[in-house]
Order: structure tokens, then sequence, then C-alpha cells
């Protein structure tokens, strides 16, 4: 299955990544060819049931629920321009219209 | 030597060794910070031994970019947990090495601040992604640095490098304070000019951390006490790591180790771990998928540079910065990421990979539970290559990575030991050993180091 470089620009826009035209073709190409190699799973016979896999400890555990000293060097007050009420103040972005 | 001199020492190989572009971040007034903080204190177990740390690891003092322009000058509000533990333990951070860009690459030649030089021959890559430490330790200029793994990123460059890169067991370091690309595989990882360098550094890391919820809930691991030999062991040798295509060298390399460990008083078998040839796939699916989610922070608002002017909206902000700011591996990887896990394709890549994952970490219990204590197979199927020769072919490139990836992927201990050298270049073999087993797998390494001349030609 090839992948056209519409649908190529498709999951670049679902990725928020802007893809200069001059690119575009290398780019198409190079896809084309990881998700070519990468399909060779999607032709092995269906496996049947395996329990999901993860590394590590068995199981992850929980932390007290409780507010601990901050990690950080400086206070997070001194990691904005502007803080109020305990909020990070920051400019208002344009609002993003619905496509 | 005091540990002034040690700094200074250390600062002029950081000059000397300048041209290999292993280092992003240093300063002479850098290093005699750390020797005066070192002299200050009780001088822990590693003694002021100067390590180099790879530029994805944050530290106060020192700003961590990545390799990317999207993080250029960025200097981070708090500390790694290895990096306050290797302070704490007598280590000098020396300086933040060069790497592929977010740790995306085998040759350290996708950093936006430009390509690492093999130390032996500089038209040969280092390896990577933590190209930049490994250079460093196999120039001289450092005994031991800090390396990430997602997919064999230390193994490999300590390979290609002629030198010690270890991976431990997911979750024996911290990774709080490792910047995220596939968080279900991301390791710390360390490389060291020795097994013993390695091993120090490993076990002053170590041990659970309240900030990362995956470490393992345990105590630092000791350091582990080198074998003298290896007799009682049984070392496995899977086929499919031995392929009939396996560079001449590296072949001659193994054949040289495996009599090597024979010689030792280890028993060697061969076993079979057959689903491991699916490795490569499945690791460039599940890594682009974990790697297209956490790598969305960076989108000029949350991080990233300034925002230029003139942008119509915010989508048009996070597409501009996102786009102009990660090189091309990145957004390949990204854009992998968000096809696999698009809805339609979900299942057939993701879903595929997930079972995959679980087949391949299920290979290496089985055959551990035979009896086998370790496995020793080729790091690399080849010496390093030359720069530019796969950076246009981005599946040739990550098949530099296909004896590596699938200890990654089942969250295995794998270290990378220098076995000889073919052609001039070094070789490395690998060895593996059953989850939480870093220490025994050094030890007998320590005794494998002791058997083999790193520097002899063995074809």
């Amino acid at each position: 299955m090839r992948i056209s470089p519409d649908e190529v620009l498709k999951v670049a826009r679902l990725a928020e990544l802007a893809v200069a035209e001059a690119d575009l073709p290398t780019l198409v190409r190079q896809f084309n060819d990881i998700v070519g190699y990468v399909a060779q799973l999607d032709a092995l016979p269906p496996e049947g049931d395996i329990t999901p896999f993860a590394s590590g400890p068995a199981a992850v555990r929980w932390r007290p629920d409780v507010v601990g000293p901050e990690p950080l060097v400086l206070p997070p007050a001194a990691l904005a321009p502007a803080f109020r009420n305990g909020f990070f103040v920051v400019p208002r972005l344009a609002s993003m219209e619905p496509e | 030597m005091s540990l002034r001199a040690l700094g200074a020492d250390t600062a002029a190989r950081l000059r000397a060794a300048e041209s290999l572009n292993a280092v992003l971040h240093w300063s002479e007034a850098h290093l005699e910070h750390e020797a005066a903080r070192l002299e200050a204190g009780p001088l822990g177990p590693l003694g002021g031994m100067p390590v180099a740390v790879k530029d994805n690891i944050v530290t106060l003092d020192l700003p961590t970019t990545c390799a990317s322009r999207i993080l250029e000058g960025y200097v981070s509000p708090y500390e790694a947990t290895a990096i306050r533990r290797l302070r704490a333990a007598g280590g000098m951070v020396a300086a933040k090495t060069n790497l592929d860009e977010f740790a995306m690459g085998s040759s350290t030649e996708h950093s936006a601040f430009g390509r690492v030089h093999h130390p032996l021959d500089p038209a040969l890559v280092p390896g990577g992604s933590s190209g930049g430490s490994g250079a460093l330790v196999a120039a001289g200029v450092v005994p031991a640095a800090l390396g990430s793994e997602t997919g064999g990123s230390v193994r490999q460059p300590a390979a290609f490098c002629g030198v010690v890169g270890v991976k431990p067991s997911y979750g024996r370091v911290s990774r709080f304070g490792l910047v995220a690309f596939g968080s279900s595989l991301d390791c710390i990882s360390v490389f060291g000019r020795t097994v013993s360098d390695a091993a120090r550094v490993l076990s002053a890391i170590s041990g659970e951390d309240p900030r990362d919820a995956t470490t393992l809930a345990e105590p630092p691991m000791p350091v582990p006490e080198p074998r003298a030999d290896l007799k009682g062991l049984t070392i496995g040798l899977p086929k499919e790591y031995f392929p009939p295509d396996l560079d001449p060298g590296v072949r001659a390399g193994m054949d040289r180790a495996i009599a090597r460990i024979r010689d030792l008083g280890a028993r060697t078998v061969e076993v079979s771990l057959p689903h491991s040839p699916y490795a490569v796939p499945t690791y460039y699916i599940l890594a682009p998928a974990e790697a297209s989610a956490n790598l969305a922070r960076y989108d000029g608002v949350r991080y990233g540079p300034p925002r230029p002017a003139g942008l119509p909206d915010v989508r048009a902000l996070y597409q501009a910065t996102r786009g102009h700011g990660f090189g091309p591996e990145v957004r390949r990887r990204i854009l992998i990421g968000t096809y696999v896990l698009s809805a339609g394709y979900y299942e057939a890549y993701y879903g595929k990979a997930q079972r995959m994952r679980a087949r391949i970490a299920d290979d290496f219990s089985q055959v551990f539970a035979t009896g086998i204590d370790l496995l020793f197979t080729p790091t690399t199927p080849t010496p390093a290559f030359r720069a530019g020769e796969k950076t246009e072919d981005p599946v040739q490139m990550y098949l530099a990575d296909i004896f590596v990836c699938a200890v990654s992927l089942a969250g295995l201990p794998g270290m990378s030991l220098p076995i000889g050298r073919s052609g001039g270049l070094p070789i490395g073999g690998q060895l593996i050993a059953p989850y939480g087993a870093d220490g025994p797998m050094l030890a007998a390494a320590a005794a494998l180091e002791r058997g083999l001349d790193p520097t002899e030609e063995v074809r």
C-alpha cells in the first residue's frame, strides 16, 4: 500500500508539523520505506491470546498522596513572567477555529 | 592529583578533543566549581571521577538541549535524580555531550549542532544516539559517561568506539530528569573505559526513586565483585544473532571471544530467540508511537523558542514551531508514530507490535528458564560505518540496531564489551542477563575483559 503525499500531509497536520513543499517528495519516499518495512509484522499469522508485556517491576507502586516540597531549584513563581493567586499568567492566544 | 588539578586536567583533555564535536556544553569555570564542590564535602566512592553526561539528562548548571534547535539555550529548573546521585557519590560532572536529536538515531549525525566524529577515524560515525558520550570515553577524555538507551543507544556506540556500555534493567536507574522519548523503553545507561568504571558509576546512580514510579523497589545496586573465571556458568549463543551475512571481522571477533569464554570455564550452548528478528520493526512502531506523544509538549507554548510574530492562530504557532524546530529524523519519527496510532491503522501496526513485544520478551524468559545464565551475541552486525552512508536511507540506519533492540523491548540488562579489532576498528560483544541480574552480568564481564585484548586484530 503506497501512502500518498496528501496522506502524509494529513498525518503532518494531526502531528502539528509544518512540512515545506520542497521536503515533501523525500519525506513521502522515506515514509513509505519505513511503513513498508515495519508492515512485515502485519504479514505474520494471528498469534492468539497474548498477555500484554510491560517492562520493569511487575506492579507500578502508588506513592503517598501528599504534597511534598517542590523539586525545583526556584519556586514556580520565579519561572514565569507573571504569577497571580497560585496561577501562571500567560498572554491570551488566538482562539482555535474548528476545521 | 588534587581535585582542582583533576578539574584542570579534564578541561585540557576536553579542549584537546574539540575536533570530535562530542561536547555541547562545558566550561573551565564549571569544572573549577565542580572541583570546589567536591573539595568542600566528604568525597564519595567515585573519588572525584570526571563523568560526561548526555545532553538529554537535565542539569541545573549547564543547559540541556537534546541537540535540538527547539531547546537551544534551555536550562532546567530541576536536576535529574541520576545527576544528584552521581554528584553525591563524588562524581564530577565534566560536560554535556552531543547526541542524535532527542536521542533518535544510530550515528550521532542527526544532531542540530553537527555530527560527532569517531575518535579513531573522523570520517566514521561513533554510533548513536549517545555518540558524544561514547567518543569522549574512547578518546580518554573521561573514564565514564552517562548516556541513555531507548533501543541500544549506549551499547551500539560502545561497540563502535571500543568501550564498555551498560544498559541496566528497566527501572534500575531513575528516569526522573531524563527527557522522555519512549517511556516504556527509556533507560539511563553508562559508558566506561573498563567494566569496573561503568559498574561503579551504575551503582552510584541506581536505586529506588519516589519521583519515578517505574524504578525497582530495591536499594542501590552494590558494585559487583569481579569474577576470576566463568566456571559454573552456562552461556547461551542465540543462533538468530549469528546470521550467514554477519561481517567476517565481527564473526572472527566473536569466535575468539567464545573460545575465551570456554577457556574461562563456562559451558556454551546454542539457543534460539525466534522472534528477535522482528525486534527492529517492532521497535520502530512502538518507539515512534511513544515519541509522538512525548514530544507533543514542544509546541512553542510549553517548550520551544519564542513565538514568531504574525501567525494567525495557535495551530499555525504549533506547526511553525515544530516544523522548523525539529530536525528531519525527529519529524519522521513523529509522523510515523502519529500514523501508527491513527484511527484505522492502530491495530495493524501498534496492536501487532505490542503483541510481538510480548513474544520477544517471552523468548528470553523461556531461554533463561532452561538454566542459561547469560546470553552472548555480537553487539552490532558491522564495525563503525562511514558518515553519510546511511543518512538518506532511514531503514538501513535502523538496521544498525538489529542486535540491540530486542533487549530494550524486553527491559533486560545488556552490555557491550570490546572484544578485539577488525581492520583497526573496534568490535563489541554483547552480554544479556535475566531481569535484575545486572550485577552477575557485570561480574562475568570483568572476567572476560581480563581475558581479551580489546586492541588485538582478530583477522
